[in-house]
């Protein structure tokens, strides 16, 4: 019989809030947001720490509930009448990832123009590197439909990088 | 230029590689973990002040059900007390008046008997 998980709270956070910020960031468009939407989602963990009974486990239910809790945030964003994407570095004064290339951050621009669910889907299968079983599983709908919204998204998303990113892409 | 999705792993072409390099996970900000401890923290002595309040409603509560049930109870044997006085009182009187009755009986009885 396999031992009982007993997981710390704190490993967990260090563990995983790189990930849960990035999923909200992503999701929501706003570092500040995402910040509200990570320690949602860590204080949530908290009160379900009895119900984790692995790694894994931990690992999927955080990604669900940061996917989960950052569609929230943009319905509350969208009921006040707010724009869904702020640009970070102006209204936050966040530093640019150095280690990004602009036409990284072109592309992580574009990414925030899509619709919510080819957006969630994208995030899950680029930052994630899931299947689209494993995305099905994590959004909670049939994968027929994430198969669907990763091919619409990231057509779109060449067609807006087509249009906007000339300068950097060649070969599209 | 058309992206056949999912079940051909190999066609992932210079976009795809862009797009997964842009999607790296960020670091999250260093005063988050401290945050996420401090409102931990934060939420836990709440729930334990809210225990006690809780605790100490019940407690207040049962004290004032044993109140008013033990006012309600005292009230009914003081009742109940009261009620068996006032029928002895009654029972003394019609005693009494019984006595009367006999004894005015009796002197009646005499005087007509010395009448006759």
């Amino acid at each position: 019989m396999a031992e009982k998980w007993h997981p710390d709270f704190e490993q967990l956070v260090d563990e995983h809030q790189s990930m849960v910020f990035s999923l909200a960031w992503r999701m929501t468009g706003d570092r500040g947001l995402a910040e509200e939407v990570a320690q949602d989602v860590f204080l949530e963990l908290d009160r379900h720490m009895h119900r984790i009974e692995s790694h894994e486990h931990a690992l999927n239910w955080l990604r669900r509930v940061a996917m989960n809790r950052s569609a929230d945030a943009l319905r509350r964003r969208k009921v006040r009448g707010l724009d869904l994407w702020v640009d970070i570095e102006e209204k936050h004064g966040a530093p640019t990832e150095e280690r990004q290339s602009p036409l990284s951050a072109r592309l992580e621009h574009l990414l925030s123009t899509l619709p919510e669910a080819q957006r969630a889907a994208l995030v899950l299968r680029y930052q994630e590197d899931l299947t689209p079983e494993e995305i099905a599983a994590t959004v909670d709908v049939p994968v027929a439909t994430v198969k669907s919204n990763l091919h619409r998204g990231l057509k779109l998303l060449r067609a807006k990088a087509t249009t906007n990113l000339k300068e950097y892409i060649r070969g599209l | 230029m058309d992206f056949e999705w999912p079940d051909q792993p190999e066609k992932i072409d210079e976009f795809e590689r862009e797009l997964k390099q842009a999607m790296e996970r960020r670091p999250a900000p260093p005063s988050l973990k401290g945050r996420i401890l401090q409102q931990r923290s934060a939420r836990r002595t709440e729930r334990v002040h809210s225990y006690t309040v809780w605790w100490q409603r019940l407690a207040a509560s049962v004290l004032l059900a044993g109140v008013i049930a033990g006012g309600y109870g005292w009230r009914q044997i003081e009742e109940r007390r009261k009620g068996e006085e006032a029928k002895q009182q009654v029972l003394t009187a019609l005693r009494i008046t019984n006595q009367v009755l006999n004894n005015m009986n009796r002197r009646l009885t005499d005087r007509n008997r010395a009448e006759k």
